[in-house]
């Protein structure tokens, strides 16, 4: 099994050791986020984003389908994130390791369970047809931080993407293609956001984003999802060292304040992307939907 | 605000024999700040995280820590506290065997490398029996040729048991064995317990098997000798006694005879039924005394034995149900016990 | 919604008649199985798990040694029963008993003193045979008894419980947001919780799964730890009565 390249002992020391003189390896302060990058794709739902070093982009894609049994009035909705050897020579296709479960619990967790995407609306007929939304994660360049990262992408690419309008009449239901109809946006309740935390010096230091050597020294990381309104919907923390429960309440205050940042951040990208897109600004007569 | 927690509420009743000690389990309501040294059972129990003390004029021993900046010892284990000088120590209640120079041990072949094998001893790791620590066949005590190295499945293959002495301990503490004496070898004609999950726990508790008395012994019986071999790890052979093995002292002359073919052998004799029965008897009688915790020596396996033959006489004459064996060895044992007391 | 009715606040009694603060009824037994080298059983309420510790032992395959040089490697597998369900089913949350698995190793690799014990595995087994909520919070509670079963070092015991917020989360009105401790599986699907296992007065292992109010996460943690300070003292009274009984 290819295993991560470890750090090796003096390096380990060494970052260990700089962090007690308070200084990160690239000279950070401690709740500093890397340089923040989003770039939305030539479609709809497609959402590239570069932290530091990592990169991930998120695609969403529709399909009608059959729902759920146990669920007529709701659409489908789920998240497929892989590693693949592409970013890290440590990540194998078809056996997940530990942190590549993780991932994929913690989006579950975060996006999905949270009801960040209101899934009623994406029932076309009840018990009959429904859009079943897919989101796929790939990693392209792993250096720490993917659940951050990976949050990001698929929190924009899912404000970022347009559904096909639909025509009901009775049992039947016609998909508008996009030439017929402008697309509709999602649904969104909220948007929540991952920030990690790594605890060093048995969570006497605590840094925000760390890159891959910084999580690889770290001593245990604290996973907080959260959205703008200051509702947390996720924290995980799997063992590791323990600290003062204190600490942990601030690491709450922080994230709530990274994640309206990271919010904003996305907010004015997106409206970027939109007047770009609105070259002749006949968007808003064409826009099928509703005024709410 | 303070926070009070409120125990759960009924008490059922618990099926169990331990209920009704379950009882000083103190829950009162009041109780608000739980300090882990409050309760302060009779003889030095401890659990993990207790303090033991925060004098700094004592020295640490296995099973205790001393947190980072401080001068309190905690005990990492649940067990006995033990008092040497100024040595304090918490040997665990069960615990896996950890190897110690000297240990007479029963192990089992894992895997047969170039020079060595590895064998299982009940030990976090397997321990190794090199080439050159075993008693070479053909004689005089020599240095192990290419030959022997090729032939080593010869002397013991995978699955073979055998008897040893801890010879050394490795960095990691990893053990190395060495069988190079007429009284280990390899093991045949005979029955293997393992007394699981008890490998050095059973030597901590009050009872067990106790290290540095007599381990191996013969037993006389109605059918023939039989020899016990009582391993510190928690494993345990019964077998036919046979003679020139570890019963007369063999002289240095006569070296050459005794590590003969008969050495290596992996083919049992063939043995009686009646031997067979005592044999069983004898295995399933220390199984009961380790599950009753109770000592496991010499002296008991012998009383428990002859009562446990004698109360079968009996039970066979009288036509009266003596012997408990429902309740598997440890019924069995409880009742030979219970025998021992009313008649002492 | 039972417990946002009008019922909880009236009398301040839960659906099976505890107050905020109560634990359910805890019983456990350690050395439950004589051919493992620890060994525990574990009821809180109805949920009921087994738990099996193997080792300071050789691991199985040879390539995945300790985890790190010169420590043990802590291995946890977790078995949930069809039948423990209120459904049965034939493969119940996959990705989920992983999380969980990924949890227990980590909780307790940094636990236990797994440097005494380099290049050997210690796994831990753990099988649900009932729940009825505070799953995660029993398997690390078992474990722990287990552990201590099998005489391995470690610096304290990690004790486990679940709380939850009781108004619903839309509502930001402090004074009617009441802790409540060791939730059942019912209580479990209506209100947002997490579980917290504590060393001492430190966290180990925080999980929230649910949308709450930031402010709410304080009074949780807080009557978290409290509650996981009765637990340990509870179950310090189980290895004690073991201990009586051999010691």
């Amino acid at each position: 099994m290819p295993r991560e390249v470890e750090v090796s002992v003096n390096e380990r020391a060494f970052i260990q050791q700089a962090l007690q003189e308070n200084v990160r390896l690239d000279g950070r302060a401690f709740d500093a986020f890397r340089p923040l990058e989003l770039t939305f794709g030539d479609e709809y739902g497609v959402a590239d984003v570069q932290l530091g070093k990592t990169r991930v982009i998120a695609r969403i894609s529709v399909d009608v389908t059959a729902p759920l049994p146990e669920r007529k009035f709701d659409g489908i909705f789920q998240i497929v994130a892989e590693f693949s050897p592409m970013a890290s020579p440590a990540f194998e296709v078809g056996r997940p390791t530990d942190a590549e479960v993780i991932l994929s619990r913690i989006l579950e967790k975060a996006i999905r369970r949270s009801n960040a995407l209101d899934t009623e609306s994406l029932c076309i007929i009840a018990g009959l047809k429904c859009f079943a939304l897919r989101a796929d994660v790939h990693i392209i360049d792993h250096d720490g931080g993917l659940i951050d990262a990976s949050c990001i992408a698929v929190m924009a690419a899912l404000q970022h993407f347009r559904r096909p309008d639909v025509v009901v009449e009775g049992e039947k239901a016609t998909i508008l293609s996009v030439r017929e109809r402008e697309p509709i946006p999602l649904s969104i309740l909220h948007q929540p956001l991952c920030v990690t935390f790594s605890c060093y010096e048995d969570g006497e230091r605590i840094l925000i984003d760390a890159n891959l050597a910084e999580e690889q020294v770290r001593q245990e990381e604290v996973i907080v999802t959260m959205n703008r309104h200051g509702e947390v919907c996720q924290v995980a923390k799997y063992g590791g060292a323990t600290v003062e429960p204190l600490a942990l309440l601030n690491c709450i205050n922080m994230a709530s304040q990274k994640v309206k940042e990271i919010s904003k951040f996305i907010q004015t990208k997106l409206e970027e992307d939109a007047k770009k897109r609105d070259a002749g600004g006949l968007m808003a007569e064409l826009s099928a939907e509703n005024e709410r | 605000m303070p926070i009070s927690i409120l125990p759960p509420a009924v008490q059922v009743p618990i099926h169990d024999d331990a209920a009704a000690e379950d009882s000083d389990i103190e829950m009162s309501d009041d109780e608000n700040d739980f300090a882990p040294t409050s309760k302060k059972s009779s003889h030095n129990i401890v659990t993990p995280g207790e303090t033991i003390t925060t004098d700094p004029q004592w020295m640490r021993g296995h099973g205790t820590y001393i947190p980072p900046s401080s001068t309190t010892i905690i005990s990492t284990v649940a067990g006995t506290l033990h008092k040497t000088n100024k040595l304090l120590s918490v040997q665990p209640l069960r615990a896996r065997y950890n190897p110690e120079i000297g240990d007479l041990v029963i192990g089992r072949i894992v895997s047969v490398q170039t020079k060595k094998w590895s064998v299982d001893i009940a030990g976090p790791m397997l321990a190794s029996l090199p080439l050159s620590a075993i008693n070479l066949p053909g004689g005089i005590l020599r240095r192990r040729t290419a030959v022997d190295e090729l032939n080593i499945r010869t002397f013991f293959s995978e699955g073979d048991l055998l008897v040893a002495e801890v010879q050394s301990l490795h960095s990691d503490g990893s053990a190395s064995l060495h069988t190079r004496s007429l009284k280990y070898g390899k093991l045949r004609n005979g029955m293997f317990t393992a007394l699981s999950g008890a490998g050095g726990g059973i030597l901590s508790r009050r009872g067990g098997i106790v290290r540095s008395r007599r381990q191996v012994f013969t037993l006389q019986t109605a059918s023939g000798e039989i020899s016990v071999i009582l391993g510190v790890n928690g494993y345990i052979f019964v077998s036919k006694h046979t003679e020139g093995k570890e019963g007369k002292e063999t002289s240095i002359t006569k070296l050459e005879e005794s590590v003969s073919e008969t050495l290596y052998s992996s083919q049992n004799d063939e043995l009686d039924p009646g031997i067979l029965k005592e044999i069983a008897r004898v295995s399933t009688l220390i199984k009961g005394l380790v599950a009753c915790g109770t000592k496991v020596d010499e002296d008991m396996i012998v009383r428990v034995y002859e009562t446990a033959v004698d109360m079968e006489a009996e039970q066979v004459s009288m036509g009266e149900k003596l012997i408990d064996t429902a309740g598997g060895p440890k019924g069995v044992v409880q009742s030979v016990l219970a025998r021992l007391q009313g008649g002492s | 919604m039972p417990l946002d009715t009008s019922i909880y606040p009236l009398a301040l009694l839960r659906l099976d008649g505890r107050r905020w603060n109560e634990l359910r009824r805890i019983h456990a037994q350690v050395s439950v199985q004589a051919a493992a080298d620890g060994s525990s059983y574990l009821e809180m309420g109805n949920t009921r798990v087994i738990c099996v510790v193997l080792g300071p032992a050789e691991g199985k395959d040879k390539g995945q040694r300790g985890a790190r040089e010169g420590e043990a490697k802590v291995g946890v597998e977790i078995a949930v029963a069809g039948f423990s369900g209120m459904e049965r089913r034939r493969r119940v949350g996959n990705k989920r008993t992983s999380e969980m698995q990924h949890c227990l190793s980590t909780a307790f690799s940094s636990l236990l003193f797994t440097h005494l014990y380099p290049h050997s595995t210690i796994s831990i087994s753990i099988h649900i045979l009932s729940q009825d909520g505070s799953l995660l919070a029993a398997c690390l509670n078992a474990a722990t008894l287990a552990l201590i079963d099998a005489g391995i070092p470690m610096s304290d015991y990690l004790t486990a419980c679940t709380v939850a917020s009781s108004a619903s989360s839309s509502s930001s009105d402090t004074a009617t947001s009441d802790p409540l401790l060791d939730l059942n599986g019912l209580e479990e699907q209506e209100l947002p919780f997490l579980t917290i296992g504590a060393v001492g007065e430190k966290v180990s292992v925080l999980m929230l799964e649910t949308r709450v109010r930031m402010e709410r996460v304080e009074g949780m943690l807080a009557v978290g730890v409290e509650g996981c300070k009765r637990v340990r003292a509870i179950l310090d009274g189980v290895v004690r009565t073991y201990e009586k009984k051999f010691g």
